[in-house]
C-alpha cells in the first residue's frame, strides 16, 4: 500500500474564512480527487466553495497541481507526490 | 412599539442595509457586505430579537446564506446552505427566496432550478422538501430569462403556496408535504394551450392575513398582440383569486400594461395593492415615464402613482423583489430599479423621492420596523 502524502493546499483570500483563516492546509492525499474528499471532511465549507453538491468541481475555480491545470494533467486522477502543492483559484472573470 | 426603519437591499455587488427613523425622512447606508457577490432574496424576520437572512450568490464559490442578529452591522454565514443530495444530480444554482415558518428559527428557501428547502435552526442544517422538489412535474419545468427559480413562498395556516417561473403556482394543504399546480385561469403566452397545468411564468403572488382565500397575482404578461396558436391572450399578467389560488380571474382591466414584475398587499389594507407595469418588450416603463400603479378595491380599478418621479427618458425595471412597504400607520413603499436606484413611496405611494441614486443594479428591497 502505498504511503498516502501530505500535501500542502494554497486557499485563496476570499475562501480563507471556511479554513478557519489559514492561507495554506496540509491534507493527506495522494490523488486530487482524494485531496478534495479530505478537504470535504477537515473543512466542509472551503469543500461546499469548490465543489458543487454533485462533486464536480465548480466552473469558475480553477485548480492548479504545482503551476499545472489539473485539466492539462488527469483531472481528478491526478497524482499526488511528495512536495506537491495543490493551488485554488477562481477564474478571472469582470462585470 | 418599533422605532427604526431597516431596509436590506440585495444588489448586483452585494448587500446592502439602509436604517433610519419612523419619520423615514433620511436613511443611512452600511454595506456592501458579500462584497462583489450577488444577492438575490433577503429577509427581516422582526419576530423577537430581528434577524436579518440574505442570500449570497457566488458564481465562483456557490451559494451561501448570510445572517446578522445586530440589525444588519455585521453578517456571518450560516454553517450550511441549501444542497441536493449527492445522488439527486442537481446543483444549486440560485437562492431566490427566503421566507420565516411557523417556528422561531424555521427558514424556508426557494431556490434554482425550482426547488424547495427548510431549515428548523434558523439555517445552519437544511433538509430537501420533497413534495416540491421531486413534485412529477419539476423536472418538465423551464428556467425563465431570469432562470429556472422558486421565487415566490407564502404561508397560510397549514396551507403553503410557491411561485415558480417557470412552473406556475403551486398550493400545498398540508404544511409542504405535498403540492399540486394550481393554476386554473393562470395564462401562459409562450404556450400552444394558453391555460396550462403547469409551467406558467409567474412573477410574483401576495397575500393579506385580512383576506383568507385571496391572492394577487403578477404573473407574465405583455400577449396581447399574439397572434399565434391559440389565439389572442390579453390582460393575462395581473391575476387574483377568491379561493386560495385554485382559480384566478384577470384584474389587469385600467392598467397600461400588464407586464411587471412585483406585486405588494398594502400592509393594513388587504384591498389595495401595487405594481410596476412595464413595457413587455423592453421590460422598462412605459413611455420612459415611472409610475406605480394602485388599486384600492381589490383590482376593479387602478390609479396610477407618480409625483417625484422623473416625468421622461427614464428606462429603469424593477425587479420582482423590489418592492416592499413598511407596516407604519402611513406606510411607505420602497422600490428599488435596475439602475441602481432605492425610491421611497410615501403616504402609501402618493410622493415618491430618492433615497439613494447609484447603487448597484438591486435585486430585491425588504423592510422591517425594528
Amino acid at each position: 500500500m502505498n504511503r498516502v502524502e501530505a500535501i500542502t493546499v494554497e486557499v485563496p483570500g476570499p475562501l480563507r474564512a471556511a479554513s478557519g483563516g489559514a492561507a495554506r492546509v496540509v491534507v493527506p492525499a495522494h490523488t486530487l480527487r482524494g485531496l478534495l474528499e479530505e478537504l470535504e471532511r477537515r473543512y466542509p465549507a472551503l469543500h461546499r466553495s469548490i465543489c458543487d453538491e454533485t462533486g464536480k468541481v465548480r466552473p469558475h475555480v480553477n485548480l492548479f497541481v504545482n503551476q499545472q491545470h489539473m485539466r492539462d494533467r488527469e483531472g481528478l486522477d491526478t497524482a499526488l507526490g511528495p512536495g506537491d502543492v495543490v493551488i485554488i483559484l477562481p477564474a478571472v472573470s469582470g462585470g | 412599539m418599533p422605532e427604526r426603519v431597516l431596509l436590506a437591499i440585495g444588489t448586483k455587488k452585494g448587500l446592502f442595509v439602509a436604517e433610519g427613523s419612523k419619520t423615514r425622512r433620511s436613511f443611512d447606508l452600511r454595506g456592501p457586505f458579500s462584497p462583489g457577490v450577488a444577492v438575490y432574496s433577503a429577509l427581516i424576520d422582526a419576530r423577537g430579537k430581528p434577524t436579518v437572512y440574505a442570500s449570497s450568490c457566488n458564481p465562483f464559490f456557490g451559494m451561501k446564506v448570510l445572517r446578522s442578529t445586530d440589525l444588519g452591522k455585521t453578517f456571518k454565514e450560516t454553517k450550511s446552505a441549501p444542497a441536493f443530495p449527492k445522488e439527486d444530480g442537481r446543483a444549486l444554482a440560485n437562492i431566490w427566496s427566503l421566507a420565516s415558518g411557523d417556528g422561531k428559527k424555521d427558514l424556508w428557501a426557494g431556490v434554482e432550478p425550482a426547488s424547495l428547502f427548510k431549515s428548523a435552526d434558523g439555517g445552519d442544517t437544511w433538509q430537501m422538501v420533497e413534495g416540491l422538489s421531486n413534485h412529477a412535474h419539476a423536472r418538465k419545468w423551464q428556467p425563465g430569462n431570469g432562470g429556472l427559480c422558486l421565487h415566490t413562498l407564502l404561508f397560510d395556516g397549514k396551507r403553503v403556496h410557491a411561485g415558480i417561473s417557470t412552473g406556475g403556482h403551486y398550493l400545498s394543504d398540508d404544511g409542504g408535504a405535498t403540492f399540486a399546480a394550481s393554476n386554473q385561469g393562470v395564462g401562459a403566452g409562450f404556450n400552444p394551450d394558453p391555460y396550462p397545468e403547469f409551467g406558467q411564468c409567474v412573477h410574483k403572488i401576495a397575500r393579506h392575513d385580512d383576506a383568507p382565500g385571496r391572492l394577487y397575482m403578477q404573473n407574465h404578461g405583455g400577449w396581447g398582440e399574439w397572434d399565434g396558436p391559440g389565439g389572442r391572450r390579453p390582460d393575462i399578467g395581473v391575476l387574483r383569486s377568491d379561493d386560495h389560488g385554485r382559480s384566478w380571474r384577470s384584474i389587469a382591466k385600467g392598467l397600461p400594461s400588464d407586464f411587471g414584475f412585483p406585486l405588494v398587499v398594502h400592509p393594513h389594507e388587504a384591498d389595495t395593492i401595487y405594481v410596476v407595469p412595464l413595457e413587455p418588450a423592453t421590460r422598462t416603463c412605459p413611455k420612459g415615464s415611472p409610475a406605480v400603479w394602485r388599486s384600492e378595491n381589490g383590482g376593479d380599478s387602478w390609479q396610477r402613482l407618480s409625483k417625484g418621479f422623473p416625468k421622461k427618458d427614464s428606462f429603469f425595471t424593477v425587479l420582482r423583489d423590489a418592492l416592499d412597504a413598511d407596516r407604519l400607520k402611513s406606510p411607505g413603499l420602497y422600490l428599488g430599479t435596475t439602475t441602481g436606484q432605492l425610491w421611497i413611496g410615501r403616504d402609501g405611494g402618493e410622493s415618491w423621492d430618492c433615497l439613494f441614486d447609484s447603487l448597484p443594479p438591486i435585486h430585491c428591497v425588504k423592510v422591517a420596523t425594528v
